[in-house]
């Protein structure tokens, strides 16, 4: 492989890969802002300028591809005078929002000001402002902030596939704007906060919720659609507070939908059932149990399992059928229009699925079949999901037990309730489209009440054996992250 | 929804369509010709223009807003852009603009009141060697004075 | 023989090619140049040679481009694949937006078949069929004259298809720019041929590798092209010799303008007067006989040099080597009767009004300076604001994407450094000491 060498360090390369990126692999940090991996190079902010030996000029890193014999020096007098001359630029205008700002704790802004710029202000003349337009429902617009790195702009035109997100004017007039006060049209909005690295693009949904070094982040897998996307929640005392995608090449890249991002909502809702319920009152586990038992006792039962469950517990309830209601029918369900994985297709050019829930493929591959309707004669059903799986129509059956999460208003379509855990509090298997296993690891505690299927059916006087996993076992890392 | 420009926009932009291979750099032409029609750009206009085209009507704004020549809002009957750079500087193009604001009433970048006039100060129009000089809607006018400015603008104001 | 027009502007070179024409309404004309110009019989002769030899022709004859960087044409054409998958393009820069620039205008009105010429036989040399003119937009008449040109040489049959009938196709199309000076840098132009923002491009990829419509592509200015059909007609070697010095050959046209007598567009060999002989000999003096105070040699993005040294000769390396440059050949003279700072203040304004906005240094910076040589010239200057321009302008010269913040940086540091005394003046007198 080819070598150049950066700050005396030797380092191989790929042909064609930036200095930027080759840098890292040798544990040298060349601050960026415009450079972003997954979109196109334009070298705007000048931030990530290097000494090339034979090259007159400052060369960008993310610009300059690395040759063989290549000498790059970061950490030169010309390199650091530089990048205190970009960020001096950068905050002529910046107004010191910082204790007001969402972003502030994982700016970059403030991180390569702390590390490459000076600590005192040489401008005394009148600042640059704005009046904000309106971008819709999802993302907060304060163009005071922005230092045109334009990775926005990029990310609309090239990733989003729309290209709503412009520069209008020119020079230090610019200002990066949808045009005539539109909201942003694209299903991916949560992104362009993501990538801005002020606190220029933010996600309203997120505004003065939590301080960033609040949060603790767990590494999960998405249950929004069969995609899969890989994705971090963030949370405080057991409440979640914003989803945010997690790299994952294979996957999802660097992006996520915003159906997936702010799908996280329910488990905290406080419309949702998270204590047992028996005939519609509040109850107790034991007692709500026991109705349970009663209310299926003698009875044809069939048992209706949500795509949104996990493998294990798929499993789980497949030893639970064949032991105490043997015979049984075992069906999934969980998008309306889309049965079996054939049904399941790209619903977008990007990432999105047709099918909702993330284990659809998953319960296909234990052999459960899909729901189509109740065989003749049952007159009782169990069903059991996530929070996800759209609930089916019974044709009149009488829905006896849901176990899982449902908000108010569908809980009483059932006689019992017992409170399941969402994505979000337990750990567990998906497979998504492409037939990828990814474990996932749980983010919080149990939300009230509620217990885990195995504990459920345990009290249920089973005991489970599932192949997968007990719920005592610790579970490895969903694939692709920490 | 409705066309604001007419057949002849439409004529002249099909002439131009198998000058180029793709519709997109008919974009400057496009934003031309319609101003020619419209005196000044309105987002409906822009947005006939995105249609024609084929693209966003964000494209056709960003694009729009970065040249000086593309009016985004309303001028006046005729436009004035009286050059203040470096050669027409030095032979004293801030009187010329001086005596045009006495003159119509209003300051650089304003509008008279009954809307014949439009003043702005311009860059370098390339009339160095007839400084100073303006250019008047598509004209230049050079070797100004302030009685030659004086006689065009009588000369307007009688229409 | 010379010409020398009384309200300014002429021709003093050992042989012109333009100044007999120019001021002649008549000259534009088809017939005119067939009967007058021996027009289009270099395009005969080209199409007898192979695109290597006009290339070497135009090597031979050390023409540098005319539009402001000098680059030598004949390399630049060598650098066109002679294969390409895409199609290749000729494009013609005649955006004209450097301050003090008015040559390529005359061309333009005046000989526009020279330009046609030029680029037919250009296109042919490097393989192209699609030729674009890039025209400032505030050319609307010059736009109009052209157009009327290019009508007429289709009607003839030199533009068109199967071109004197030797098979050689040639479109060539006028496209009016919008008000950019950015859009004269050629990356900029080019993403503003395409109908988008006039930015300029990460390079490389170099446009003779990836330009107009990601096709190889050759952009030159006005001149340069118009040029072309005398060095094929006549040879490289001769076109060399025109040339006075070394490596620069032919004649130059040089737009002066400001505190002289007689303003306008001349034609002298290359590098055969100093900047002195121009504006005595040549432009009557400095008007009203008023005491030199500065000149700007080469549009305003040039280092401005002082009275005491425009012994220099006037032409790109000489000024190369004094830390200045020739840019678009355009003069521009200051007599005591301006103010420099003021002038510099201008000059930043336009810079700032002309940036991009892609790049921190040239967005933020220039508009900075721009506001701090302001309050100088206002009385608010402060001790500290002549130190600090000068970094300002550190920061921004040679760190940004384009050369637009190289050429607002330069006459910043040159101003500031040869006429301290008159910014200091401001500072502390809180005024300006000419007026």
């Amino acid at each position: 492989m080819p070598k150049c060498i950066i700050d005396g360090r030797e380092a191989e390369f790929k042909a064609g890969e930036n200095l930027v990126e080759v840098a890292k692999t040798v544990g040298v940090e060349i601050p960026v802002f415009c450079y972003h991996p997954g979109l196109s190079v334009v070298a705007q902010c000048r931030m990530c300028a290097v000494e090339v030996e034979k090259m007159g000029k400052l060369q960008t890193a993310c610009s300059t591809p690395a040759t063989e014999g290549m000498v790059v020096h970061t950490q030169s007098e010309k390199v650091k005078k530089n990048q205190k001359g970009v960020m001096e630029f950068l905050l002529i205008n910046h107004p010191l929002d910082c204790p007001i700002c969402d972003k502030a704790g994982e700016c970059d802004l403030q991180d390569n000001s702390y590390k490459y710029g000076d600590a005192y202000m040489r401008y005394t003349e009148e600042r640059r402002t704005y009046l904000d337009l309106d971008m819709g429902p999802v993302i907060k617009k304060n163009m005071n902030r922005c230092i045109h790195c334009t990775r926005c702009i990029r990310f609309g035109a090239e990733v989003a596939g729309v290209r709503e997100m412009v520069a209008v004017q020119r020079g230090n007039n610019t200002e990066i704007t949808t045009v005539d006060g539109r909201a942003l049209e694209t299903d991916y909005a949560g992104n362009y906060a993501d990538i801005c690295p002020t606190g220029s693009l933010t996600l309203k949904d997120f505004r003065f919720k939590k301080r960033a070094w609040y949060l603790k982040k767990t590494s999960t897998v998405c249950e929004g659609c069969s995609r899969g996307c890989n994705i971090e929640l963030h949370q405080e005392n057991n409440v979640i507070h914003r989803t945010l995608p997690r790299e994952n090449q294979q996957i999802n890249k660097w992006w996520i939908c915003d159906e997936g991002r702010f799908n996280f909502r329910y488990v905290n809702a406080s419309d949702r059932v998270s204590t047992p319920h028996a005939l519609r009152v509040e109850s107790d586990w034991t007692s709500a149990i026991e109705t349970a038992r009663t209310a299926v006792a003698g009875k044809k039962v069939a048992l209706l399992v949500g795509t949104d469950l996990t493998q294990e517990e798929l499993a789980l309830v497949q030893q639970f059928g064949a032991k105490s209601f043997p015979g049984a029918m075992i069906a999934h369900f969980g998008t309306s229009g889309v049965k079996n994985s054939s049904d399941d297709a790209d619903a977008d050019a990007l990432l999105k699925r047709k099918s909702k829930t993330a284990n659809l493929h998953g319960a296909e591959k234990l052999g459960i079949p899909a729901f189509e309707s109740l065989p003749a004669g049952v007159n009782a059903v169990v069903v059991i999901r996530g929070g996800r799986a759209v609930l089916p129509s019974l044709g009149g059956v009488t829905a006896s037990v849901g176990i899982g999460v449902f908000a108010g208003s569908q809980a009483a379509g059932f006689e019992v309730v017992l409170p399941g855990l969402s994505f979000a509090e337990k750990e567990g298997t998906v497979v998504n489209s492409a037939g990828v296993e990814q474990k996932f690891k749980r983010a919080i505690g149990p939300v009230g009440k509620s217990k885990s299927l195995s504990e459920i059916l345990m009290m249920w006087n089973f005991q489970g054996t599932s192949p997968h996993a007990s719920q005592n076992q610790k579970v490895t890392a969903a694939a692709g992250g920490v | 929804m409705a066309k604001i420009l007419s057949q002849k926009f439409y004529d002249e932009m099909n002439k131009l369509e198998p000058r180029y291979p793709n519709k997109v750099a008919l974009m400057l032409p496009a934003l031309h010709a319609a101003q020619d029609e419209t005196h000044w750009l309105s987002s409906e206009v822009l947005e006939e223009i995105a249609a024609y085209i084929g693209c966003h009507p964000a494209q056709v704004r960003e694009v729009a807003s970065f040249y000086t020549m593309y009016n985004l809002k309303p001028v006046g009957k005729h436009h004035i852009k009286v050059c203040t750079n470096v050669s027409c500087a030095l032979r004293g193009a801030e009187e010329i603009v001086g005596h045009c604001e006495k003159r119509l009433g209003i300051k650089c970048g304003g509008t008279t009141l009954d809307r014949k006039f439009t003043l702005h100060e311009e860059e370098c129009l390339g009339a160095c060697g007839t400084a100073p000089a303006m250019m008047l809607d598509n004209d230049y006018h050079e070797n100004l004075t302030i009685e030659s400015v004086d006689r065009l603008l009588n000369e307007l104001e009688a229409k | 023989m010379n010409i020398m027009h009384p309200d300014g502007g002429g021709g003093v070179a050992t042989e012109n090619l333009f100044a007999q024409h120019f001021k002649n309404d008549e000259a534009r004309f088809i017939d005119y140049y067939l009967n007058k110009m021996g027009g289009y019989t270099a395009l005969k002769k080209a199409f007898g040679m192979s695109q290597d030899d006009i290339i070497n022709e135009m090597k031979k004859s050390n023409l540098r481009g005319r539009g402001g960087a000098g680059f030598p044409t004949g390399v630049k054409w060598g650098f066109i694949p002679k294969q390409s998958a895409k199609p290749k393009y000729l494009v013609c820069n005649a955006d004209e937006s450097e301050p003090g620039t008015f040559k390529d205008r005359d061309i333009m009105r005046y000989t526009p078949h020279l330009l046609i010429e030029g680029m037919v036989i250009g296109g042919f040399a490097i393989g192209a069929h699609h030729g674009y003119i890039y025209i400032r937009g505030e050319y609307t008449r010059e736009a109009k004259l052209l157009n009327e040109a290019i009508d007429e040489a289709y009607a003839k049959g030199y533009l068109g298809k199967n071109i004197l009938g030797t098979g050689f196709d040639f479109d060539l199309t006028v496209h009016r720019g919008a008000g950019a000076y950015i859009c004269g840098e050629e990356t900029a132009l080019l993403n503003s041929l395409e109908g988008k923002r006039g930015e300029p491009r990460v390079k490389p990829p170099f446009p003779a590798q990836s330009g107009a419509f990601a096709g190889p592509t050759i952009v030159n200015n006005v001149e340069t092209l118009a040029v072309v059909p005398f060095i094929v007609n006549r040879g490289g070697d001769w076109f060399s010799g025109l040339g006075k010095i070394e490596r620069s050959g032919g004649t130059r046209l040089i737009s002066v303008s400001g505190h002289v007598k007689k303003p306008g567009v001349y034609e002298i060999n290359a590098g055969s007067m100093t900047i002195r002989e121009i504006i005595y000999d040549l432009c009557g003096g400095v008007l009203g006989d008023k005491k030199l105070k500065a000149v700007i040699p080469g549009g305003s993005s040039a280092p401005v040099l002082t009275a005491d040294e425009i012994d220099v000769v006037y032409d790109i390396d000489p000024l190369m080597k004094i830390g200045s440059m020739m840019g678009s050949a355009a003069l521009m003279v200051v007599s005591e009767d301006y103010c420099v700072v003021k002038l510099l203040g201008r000059i930043t304004k336009f810079y700032a009004h002309e940036s991009c906005g892609q790049c921190t240094p040239c967005r933020e910076g220039c508009k900075w300076m721009e506001d701090v040589i302001e309050r100088i010239e206002h009385g608010h200057g402060r001790e500290q604001d002549l130190a600090l321009l000068l970094d300002i302008a550190d920061n921004i010269n040679g760190k940004t994407l384009c050369a637009l913040g190289d050429a607002a940086a330069g006459p910043v540091m040159s101003f500031v450094k040869k006429f301290k005394s008159d910014f200091e003046a401001h500072i502390r007198g809180g005024k300006c000491p000419n007026v």
